[in-house]
């Protein structure tokens, strides 16, 4: 149980990560696209700013969404696990999709189509964060297994 | 050293007495309640007011304050997060022509998943429109209910300024000339494009626009010789705007900025860049500013050359004393009245703040009689 609080605290931190960083380097490159003077200084000071921000001075602390979304996958997905056969891993990676998919999906809907997370606001975007879900559940999913093994 | 710390003392007291305003010079009066989200203002003739309600309302208040029914022809608006029916501006020779100009944001009739802001004219005649013309349609169409801009001002030379917003979602739009997000446009009172716009013959640019970079400008004003355009805007968390408005600059939104996004993140590591103009006074935290007037008429003196910004966050007004084209200080003013959406200078040379929300009042600020 403890290791599995662990293991599921690491995923939130990397898809965190992932979906923080994903904003930030979007929003980058598109600076540089106007000649501003972003460096890779530039890039991870901001990384880390965000990183920092987006869990502390947000509207939502983005860590704290993301766990919700995965928790309640995640549990969705232990559910299923005991009626359909199939490998944890993929399940928890369809799961963690699934989180994801339902953050950039829902959140616009309930603020009038408005995408609060700038990355979200592309399809390669949402598509990205969707696959930075499924790589949360797949890591979180290989875990439980090896532990179960 | 003594003396020159008292020498200092006596300028800082001086300095406030000249410019603070206290409670004692003015009373504040509901002249009207019950409105729904009131947005823009428009005064008619000496004692009545035009007033939109973000809803979808016209209303003309009368001096006595009676609230009008909704004015006849009014076309449907998208009445959704941010949007509505908007402002309200009167053409300069409204008194001959009875021309009003409405801006709104509106459903496309194709597609009701995309929507945009409009600006009609019309005749305004006998508590109803006619000779409805549509004079601008902001492009490309938007998904997204927010960041409208939507206010409006006749300058000087007759040609009309409107805001367009940056619609949230689409920010990086307000760096490009071929849409309108994030624009002033300027057009002539029929919709016609101004020969002497500054983009008319800038290749791939729109030729209404007259400046841009802009996020969400929520208040227009100018000065009494109209020669100075100031316009304040929303910024995102922190870095709300006052900017003096001039043809074709880019005032650098969202490459520069003071804010940082609603979520925590960085919009922009940057607060300057050559060829992008500095707003001449930013808020952190945000204000919120909404309308805006400048103050130039003899019933305040002392207010006289001010501009004053309604806030809505925590909701109060500021008055911005001015010296040439520089923010010199500001007094907060009318605070624990709510969100104040519209402030606007009557003829009477009374200030009429609108307060925000589906209980709003129009109150009138005047000397003590």
């Amino acid at each position: 149980m403890y290791k599995n609080i662990l293991m599921f605290l690491a995923t939130v931190f990397i898809v965190t990560f992932l979906l923080v960083s994903q904003t930030t380097v979007t929003n980058l490159m598109w600076l540089s696209s106007l000649d501003m003077p972003v460096t890779v200084s530039t890039i991870f000071t901001s990384i880390a700013h965000d990183m920092i921000s987006m869990n502390g001075s947000g509207a939502v602390p983005a860590a704290a969404l993301v766990a919700v979304g995965l928790l309640i996958a995640f549990a969705m997905a232990r559910l299923a696990l005991i009626w359909i056969n199939i490998s944890r891993k993929y399940a928890y990676a369809i799961a963690g999709g699934c989180a994801l998919l339902a953050i950039v999906i829902l959140m616009p809907l309930a603020f009038y189509n408005l995408d609060l997370i700038a990355g979200a606001r592309s399809a390669t975007g949402k598509i990205y964060l969707i696959a930075t879900g499924a790589l949360g559940g797949y890591y979180f999913g290989l875990n439980l297994s090896k532990k179960e093994n | 050293m003594k003396f020159i710390k008292l020498y200092l003392l006596g300028l800082l007291l001086l300095g406030n007495t000249l410019s603070a305003s206290t409670e004692s010079e003015y009373e504040l009066e509901t002249i009207a309640e019950g409105l729904h989200s009131p947005w823009g203002l428009a005064f008619p003739s000496e004692d009545e007011i035009l007033v939109t309600e973000l809803s979808g309302s016209l209303r003309l208040i009368s001096s006595g304050g009676l609230i009008s029914e909704p004015i006849q022809g009014v076309p449907e608006v998208l009445f959704a997060g941010q949007g509505g029916l908007s402002d309200i501006v009167l053409h300069p020779e409204f008194d001959s022509n009875k021309l009003i100009y409405l801006s709104f944001s509106e459903t496309d009739p194709s597609n009701e998943n995309f929507n945009t802001l409009r600006v009609i004219r019309a005749i305004f005649e006998d508590n109803s429109l006619r000779n409805i013309e549509t004079i601008f349609l902001a492009t490309p169409l938007r998904k997204t209910a927010a960041h409208y801009g939507a206010r409006m001002l006749f300058m000087n030379d007759g040609t009309l300024l409107i805001t367009s917003g940056d619609g949230f979602n689409y920010r990086e739009q307000a760096q490009y000339l071929n849409n309108h997000y994030g624009k002033i446009i300027r057009i002539n009172d029929d919709g016609s494009i101004p020969e002497d716009n500054p983009f008319l013959t800038t290749e791939g640019a729109l030729p209404e626009i007259w400046s841009y970079g802009h996020r969400n400008i929520q208040g227009i004003a100018q000065n009494t010789e109209g020669t100075i355009i100031f316009e304040n805007e929303h910024g995102p968390m922190g870095g709300d705007e006052l900017n003096i408005i001039n043809p074709k600059l880019n005032y650098g939104w969202p490459a520069i900025s003071y804010g940082i996004d609603y979520s925590g993140a960085l919009i922009t590591p940057f607060t300057e860049k050559k060829g992008m103009e500095q707003p001449k006074k930013y808020w952190v935290p945000s204000i919120a500013p909404s309308g805006m007037t400048f103050y130039d008429k003899d019933l305040f003196p002392q207010w006289k050359g001010s501009l004053f910004v309604s806030a809505l966050v925590p909701g109060d007004v500021r008055r911005l004393i001015l010296e040439g084209e520089e923010v010199i200080s500001e007094e907060i003013l009318f605070e624990g009245i709510g969100r104040i959406r519209n402030v606007i200078t009557a003829p009477d040379g009374s200030l009429i703040l609108a307060t925000d929300g589906k209980n709003g009042k129009l109150i009138r600020v005047k000397p003590i009689e």
